[in-house]
């Protein structure tokens, strides 16, 4: 078991109304999983992926990462564990400008502290498995949308985590593209790699194992 | 990761050029607007400096008390010295000194120098190094005389040894140079460029030698052992113990105090230019606040554009801690930036500086502690610049910024509002602070002196020039190049020269009164315009003026009511008529009210020759023309002079500093606060950007969306007016309360004040405003 959800949900307050985002939601996450979230905009997809990402939190409900309890952890114990076992990949890339393409992939392991020499290696292998050693000096903005989101996938992998989660990855891309972005994913789940996802696209989420439909921050069907 | 960070830093710098002009502009304007007044502040601490025992030195000023008020004098009599070394314990050394010009000449170089007739000690207390020659065989000798190198190099050449020369003074006495010493810098409060025996001053003056007369700069030393409050006690019994006189009394100043807190009232020091180093010091670190304020302003009104990296940089595992360092390292790097840009402006202000303020400043970066402060600028800056908004970015929540939720909150823009409310209040209190100050300069400039300074050039009575003064006068007045010709004993624009116990009838406690004496000759009331209330002047030939005087009218305010003309005064054991009465007229200090002057008829103590030229004429011919008549009658002596004008005006020195510093305070300032405006608006401008498109689809014109933006900001203006002027009103009352004659602060100068802080805001946001306004809403409203 990677994940376990039992019962959360997220309410946040907007003036004196109270909103529900996730409704007492239950799922259950098996490593190796592919995993594809949809449902409708506002239906929680996002929300889901950020608060199993850490990013955000559940206001109710016990949420479980490998055994261990995330709601009852410190932020910083949380932000170490999502550090070693996650990775994002967004729909609009979230690149940092100002960094190449090597930089850009490099950064999370230097909020792991990992070892420069180490840190040459692992990139330099990356760069060459996805195809892209002759760009890794090129800022993102030299870059069509589907080689930027091949470097956020790339940046995603580079610290090895177990679990990848995608809001829309192929959001912004044309088809070919996406399709290309789709079985770079398939791949790498067949490495072992978990991934949830978000989509809208009906062939999108046909390649994920699973597929799970939101409404109203309520799973309706999985 | 720092080298992370610095890339990031670099590359961000160069991809937003405008901004970090702005931002490294506006501090390098700070750093070196701050370091132009350390530099200052540096040469008025240091002042006297050069001199080893500044624990151990004093000066000796006078207290005396006229009309029940304490007044500071810097004269001692002739005698004091002596005593005060010998009869109190703790004083080791002290010497008796006097001022005066001497003219050297060696061939046909000659050379004209301020030094000091002085007691042989003086080497000692100033522990003064001698490159030719000894301190204690110097003044063996009554011929002798010690220079400094300066003199000694100006008359014979460099590495010429001088020692046991005759050099001719005045071209009738010979000095024997007794020794070379180094040369005195600039910054001492008593300068000397060479010092002589100071019997020889004394010789043949009685007076020097009598407690009657005050007259001497006297210099004690205390043995480091000595507590002051008890030799001090005993300094100030000393003179009334002497001359039974409980109404004068001497004290020790010491030499640490002499430059910094040299004003006196009522007999105590209350200060004096520390005041000025205080208040400039603060200016220079509310520059630097300014420049600050502009920094973090900018970086947070950037923020929308950060955001998205904090959020990605937090997805991918950064903490908040990681955050701000980074932050705070860009900080860091745009203020080292920031501080290379203002060596090299220094580079080149430092020159001009030098010449507004009339000082040899160096910037000297070897020096450890001018580079040292600077780096503490820089740290400083940076830090406090950097950790505003290092806090803030740092702050965002990640999965709020990605999905592209407005970043900015209340407290923000509340903060950022505030930060421009406070720049522009600075400004505006510089603004009214110079124009304050100038009027202060001009009022005092413009008061009615009771004669004419203009047209009227001064020379140093020497040689033969009284003897021969009815030919002089002849030969210029027949030349066509001046009006009239006078003497006097006294410079027209100082105070000295004066003295008490005087008798007369109509009055009270008449001896109490300080009354100035002034030697004159006739036609003296004529030539420097001043005006005769009633009586006559005096007669052409002095003898028969003997027994006559001319006063001034608040003296003839003193001997009761009707004419003054023909009443008596009496002056040791002399009694004079009074044969006129002047208006009024202002010397010494020019912001109070002068002492009441009584003149006589003589040409004995004459000290100053003052001649009134032709207008209309140029002055290089003028003066060409009474150098040869100078040349004939008094050829031994060099033609110099000095205009009284131009005297006049240096003695607003540091008033004048004063104004011209604010001047440049406000400007940079108002500089640097527009920088941060301007960014300000670009980025306001931006941020609203979809809002203005709409409004243009919608039917918005140009002007109406210009007024939009503007309005805003002219609110936080004038929020910072309302601010500015009480704070400006109170600081510039205290400063005018130092001067007795003084401007009354006029209500129309804030509203001129607010009037230019509103025009230059209005010119700064306007330029951004319009461009936003004639934007192409499809561009703005595509983005989406």
């Amino acid at each position: 078991m990677l994940l376990e959800l039992n019962n959360v949900s997220r309410t946040i307050k907007s003036g004196n109304k109270k909103i529900t985002l996730l409704d007492a939601i239950d799922l259950y996450v098996e490593e190796g999983e592919f995993i594809s979230l949809m449902g409708p905009s506002g239906s929680g997809k996002s929300t889901l992926l950020n608060c199993i990402g850490m990013l955000d939190d559940f206001t109710d409900g016990h949420y479980t990462f490998l055994e261990e309890p995330v709601h009852d952890m410190k932020s910083k114990q949380r932000s170490h564990l999502y550090k070693e076992y996650i990775g994002f990949v967004f729909q609009a890339y979230h690149l940092i400008d100002e960094l190449t393409v090597y930089e850009n992939i490099e950064t999370p392991l230097l909020y792991k502290n990992v070892k420069s020499s180490e840190r040459k290696a692992l990139v330099a292998d990356i760069l060459d498995r996805f195809n892209i050693v002759g760009k890794k000096d090129l800022f993102p903005s030299q870059l069509s949308g589907g080689q930027q989101q091949l470097v956020g996938i790339a940046r995603a992998l580079i610290t090895k985590p177990k679990l990848i989660l995608a809001d829309e990855p192929t959001g912004n891309l044309n088809s070919k593209q996406g399709l290309e972005i789709m079985e770079l994913f398939s791949e790498l789940n067949k490495e072992g790699v978990t991934i949830v996802q978000a989509t809208h696209s009906e062939s999108n989420a046909a390649f994920g194992s699973r597929i799970i439909n939101l409404l109203d921050g309520k799973i309706v069907s999985m | 990761m720092i080298k992370n960070y610095m890339k990031i830093a670099f590359r961000s710098l160069l991809k937003n050029k405008g901004y970090s002009f702005l931002n490294i502009f506006g501090l390098a304007i700070g750093i070196t607007c701050a370091s132009l007044i350390f530099l200052w502040v540096e040469d008025e601490m240091s002042f006297n400096d050069v001199f080893e025992k500044q624990d151990q030195v004093y000066y000796v000023p006078t207290n005396q008390k006229y009309d029940g008020e304490w007044r500071t004098f810097y004269s001692t009599p002739g005698p004091l010295a002596k005593v005060l070394k010998d009869e109190i314990p703790g004083i080791v050394r002290t010497a008796k000194t006097v001022g005066e010009n001497l003219m050297f000449a060696v061939g046909d170089n000659a050379i004209s120098r301020a030094g000091k007739y002085a007691d042989a000690e003086i080497f000692e207390i100033f522990g003064l190094s001698f490159l030719e020659g000894n301190a204690k065989d110097a003044f063996k000798n009554p011929e002798a005389i010690v220079i400094t190198k300066e003199i000694a190099e100006q008359l014979y050449g460099k590495d010429t040894k001088v020692l046991g020369k005759i050099i001719k003074v005045n071209n009738n006495t010979n000095y024997l140079i007794s020794g070379v010493i180094e040369n005195i810098p600039e910054n001492v409060s008593f300068p000397f460029k060479w010092l002589a025996p100071f019997e020889r001053f004394g010789a043949n003056r009685e007076w020097t030698r009598e407690y009657g007369s005050n007259f001497a700069d006297t210099f004690v030393e205390l043995s480091p052992e000595a507590n002051f409050e008890s030799v001090d006690a005993k300094v100030r019994k000393t003179l009334q113990e002497k001359t039974g006189d409980e109404d004068v009394f001497s004290f020790l100043h010491t030499m640490k105090d002499w430059h910094l807190r040299s004003k006196f009232d009522g007999g105590k020091v209350v200060g004096g230019r520390i005041a000025y180093v205080r208040l400039f010091t603060v200016i220079a670190i509310i520059i630097l606040l300014i420049a600050c304020i502009n920094f973090m302003n900018l970086s947070t009104a950037r923020s929308e554009k950060r955001a998205n990296e904090v959020g990605v940089r937090k997805a991918m595992g950064s903490g908040r801690s990681r955050l701000m360092i980074q932050f705070i390292a860009e900080a860091l790097l745009m203020a080292s930036i920031a501080a290379i840009v203002s060596v090299m402006l220094l580079f080149v202000l430092l020159p001009q500086f030098n010449l507004l303020i009339d000082r040899h400043l160096e910037l000297g970066l070897a020096n450890p502690l001018h580079l040292s402060v600077l780096l503490a600028i820089t740290l400083v800056c940076g830090l406090f610049a950097g950790i505003y908004p290092a806090f803030y970015l740092s702050s965002f929540k990640p999965v709020e910024v990605l999905k592209g939720i407005k970043a900015t909150t209340g407290s923000a823009t509340f903060i950022r509002k505030g930060l421009v409310v406070g720049q522009f209040t600075v400004s505006i209190v510089f603004i009214i602070s110079t124009i304050l100050v100038y009027q202060q300069i001009q009022h005092v400039k413009n008061r009615d002196l009771g004669y004419n300074k203009e047209q009227l050039i001064r020379m140093d009575v020497n040689g033969s020039m009284i003897e021969n003064f009815s030919i002089i006068k002849q030969d210029l007045i027949n030349a066509g190049m001046i009006e009239n010709i006078t003497y006097n004993n006294s410079q027209l624009l100082s105070g000295g020269n004066n003295g008490s116990g005087l008798e007369w009838k109509g009055g009270t406690n008449t001896e109490d009164v300080l009354i100035s004496f002034r030697y004159v000759s006739p036609e003296f009331i004529k030539t420097i315009d001043m005006e005769l209330l009633e009586g006559r002047d005096f007669n052409a030939n002095e003898a028969l003026d003997s027994a006559h005087t001319i006063i001034t009218e608040s003296f003839a305010k003193l001997m009761g009511t009707g004419s003054a003309i023909g009443k008596t005064i009496r002056r040791n054991e002399y009694t004079y008529e009074v044969i006129g009465v002047i208006k009024d007229f202002l010397y010494g200090d020019m912001y109070g009210t002068s002492d009441p002057v009584m003149f006589f008829n003589s040409s004995n103590q004459a000290r100053f020759l003052y001649v009134k030229t032709k207008a209309g004429i140029a002055t290089n011919t003028i003066l060409s023309k009474i150098e040869s008549v100078m040349k004939k009658n008094n050829p031994a002596f060099p033609f110099e002079y000095t205009f009284v004008d131009e005297s006049f005006n240096n003695k607003f020195k540091s008033e004048q500093l004063v104004g011209k510093l604010s001047q440049i305070f406000a400007l940079l300032a108002i500089l640097i606060s527009c920088l941060g405006l301007f960014g300000l608006a670009a980025y306001t401008a931006e941020q609203r950007s979809k809002e203005i498109g709409v409004r243009k689809v919608l039917g918005a014109s140009v002007s109406g969306i210009v007024k939009l933006l503007s309005k805003d900001f002219l609110k936080l203006v004038l929020i910072s007016i309302t601010m500015a002027v009480p704070i400006a009103w109170m600081l510039m009352s205290s400063w005018l309360e130092d001067f007795a004659y003084r401007i009354e602060i006029n209500w129309w100068i804030f509203i001129m004040a607010g009037m230019i802080a509103i025009a230059i805001a209005i010119i700064t946001v306007s330029f951004q405003a319009i461009k936003a306004a004639i934007a192409n809403p499809v561009n703005s409203l595509k983005t989406e």
